[in-house]
């Protein structure tokens, strides 16, 4: 059943109101649909659209927000 | 975890911490603004104003897109979401935003059928998989969420899906900031500049701080230690005496932005004349609608909206929390008749909210000792 509550709790932020993205790892690519099929920190998969940041692979790190990758996390810029 | 241990590394933060309190200069009082609400959420989860000197103090900035939502803007969508044969969509902490009268959760108590959604593209999935109803997805959100809903309004036109629709509330993050720059009653010193944001708009848009208001800018991861390094960064320029936007977020924002989001941005979207935000007024091209060549998707057109300007509350005074006048606890319903289960104003809806972050994190920390 569709829960009547929102499902962001004021522990975990939410997927808008702090206009936060968080870092995917991309499973599966579906290059003709433009989407991907990654799984976040926790293991949750979802499909993410893809055309910002095309081409990916798979095992790449993306930045995701709402069911749309913005950018890529990339791990050679890491500042100190 | 990678990036997340060592962004949260905890003697790496005293490391950081002892570095600002070397670089600043005790008779001066440093106030520097947090733009987005993801850094005000993550400051008061970790603790990180408490890792910083007396004299440097964090304001919180307006970038919680919820908190900003004028209670018309809730009182229209309610007013699409009771009309017939309509499903509305929206994501999960605009259902709590109380409208004049009641918000989008209530509305759906009474039978409103209100849906919450985790991305447009879930609402488009919704649309095709009722083609006998009319889909509304009420979008919001900063440069960072139009993207997604550009590309949603993209695909609903090459797809030809004739029963979805969109209530476009996206806001820019430019215009609010020179406003509050423009503001009579705001002294600040820099700006710890939104980090997602900038990885669609690029850090362009952000050199009018420095070179017309002379105040520096870093743009800034969400992890503690990315904060803490901001603070540094910021704190570093102007004991330097230098006024830049630089960019502490490199691992994750290219200086020019993503340009293919700004183009499908630019193709399905255009400015406001003018639009309300919660507590800094009217404010003019700071928010996005429909343009002509998707307005057969527009829900605005399609739906008679009541579009009045509802004052908000008196009591409330989410205005002076989101320009940083005041601090959440110097309201007066703050934590009273003002809680994140009873709100009355938006910056206790959301999470990212200057007023539900204080609540739920640092209540009990105004009155410790920084140590």
């Amino acid at each position: 059943m569709e829960s009547l509550t929102p499902h962001c709790g004021h522990t975990s932020g939410c997927i808008t109101c702090g206009d936060e993205a968080i870092a995917m790892k991309v499973l599966r690519v579906d290059r003709e649909r433009g989407l991907a099929l990654c799984a976040d920190p926790g293991g949750v998969r979802s499909s993410v659209e893809t055309a910002l940041v095309e081409p990916v692979e798979p095992g790449e790190s993306l930045l995701v927000h709402a069911g749309t990758a913005i950018g890529r996390d990339s791990e050679q810029g890491v500042a100190a | 975890m990678k990036f997340v241990d060592e962004f949260r590394d905890a003697e790496l933060g005293r490391v950081l911490a002892g570095e600002i309190l070397a670089a600043v200069d005790p008779e001066r009082h440093y106030k520097l603004m947090e733009v987005c609400g993801g850094h005000t959420h993550s400051i008061y989860k970790y603790g990180v104003d408490d890792l910083l000197p007396d004299n440097v103090e964090l304001v919180h900035g307006p970038g919680c897109p919820v908190c900003v939502i004028p209670m018309g803007r809730v009182d229209d969508g309610i007013a699409i979401a009771r009309a017939e044969n309509v499903i509305f969509t929206c994501f999960g902490d605009m259902m709590r935003v109380p409208g004049s009268e009641q918000s989008l959760l209530e509305a759906k108590a009474e039978g409103a059928d209100v849906r919450m959604v985790y991305s447009p593209l879930d609402a488009l999935r919704l649309a095709k998989a009722n083609p006998d109803r009319d889909v509304v997805f009420f979008a919001l959100g900063f440069e960072t969420t139009a993207p997604s809903t550009a590309l949603t309004m993209k695909r609903a036109k090459a797809e030809g899906v004739s029963n979805f629709f969109c209530m476009c509330n996206h806001v820019t993050i430019v215009p609010p900031l020179r406003a509050l720059l423009d503001s009579p009653d705001l002294r600040l010193d820099g700006f710890i500049g939104p980090g997602h944001v900038s990885t669609v708009v690029g850090a362009r848009p952000f050199e009018f701080i420095p070179a017309d208001y002379g105040k520096p800018v870093v743009i800034s991861g969400f992890e503690p230690l990315d904060i803490l390094q901001s603070a540094l960064m910021i704190i570093n320029q102007l004991e330097g005496e230098r006024c830049e936007v630089e960019n502490q977020y490199t691992r994750v924002v290219p200086y020019e932005g993503n340009l293919r989001a700004l183009e499908v941005m630019a193709e399905v979207f255009e400015l406001r004349p003018h639009f309300e935000w919660r507590g800094l007024g009217f404010i003019s091209q700071s928010a996005l609608r429909l343009s002509d060549a998707y307005a057969e998707f527009d829900a605005e057109r399609r739906y008679e909206t009541p579009g009045v300007r509802v004052a908000d509350p008196k009591a409330c005074q989410c205005g002076e929390v989101l320009k940083g006048v005041i601090k959440p606890w110097e309201c007066k319903v703050f934590g009273t008749a003002c809680t994140p289960e009873h709100a009355i104003g938006t910056c206790m809806v959301s999470p990212e909210g200057a007023c539900a972050a204080y609540y739920n994190y640092g209540r009990f920390a105004r009155d410790r000792e920084v140590v």
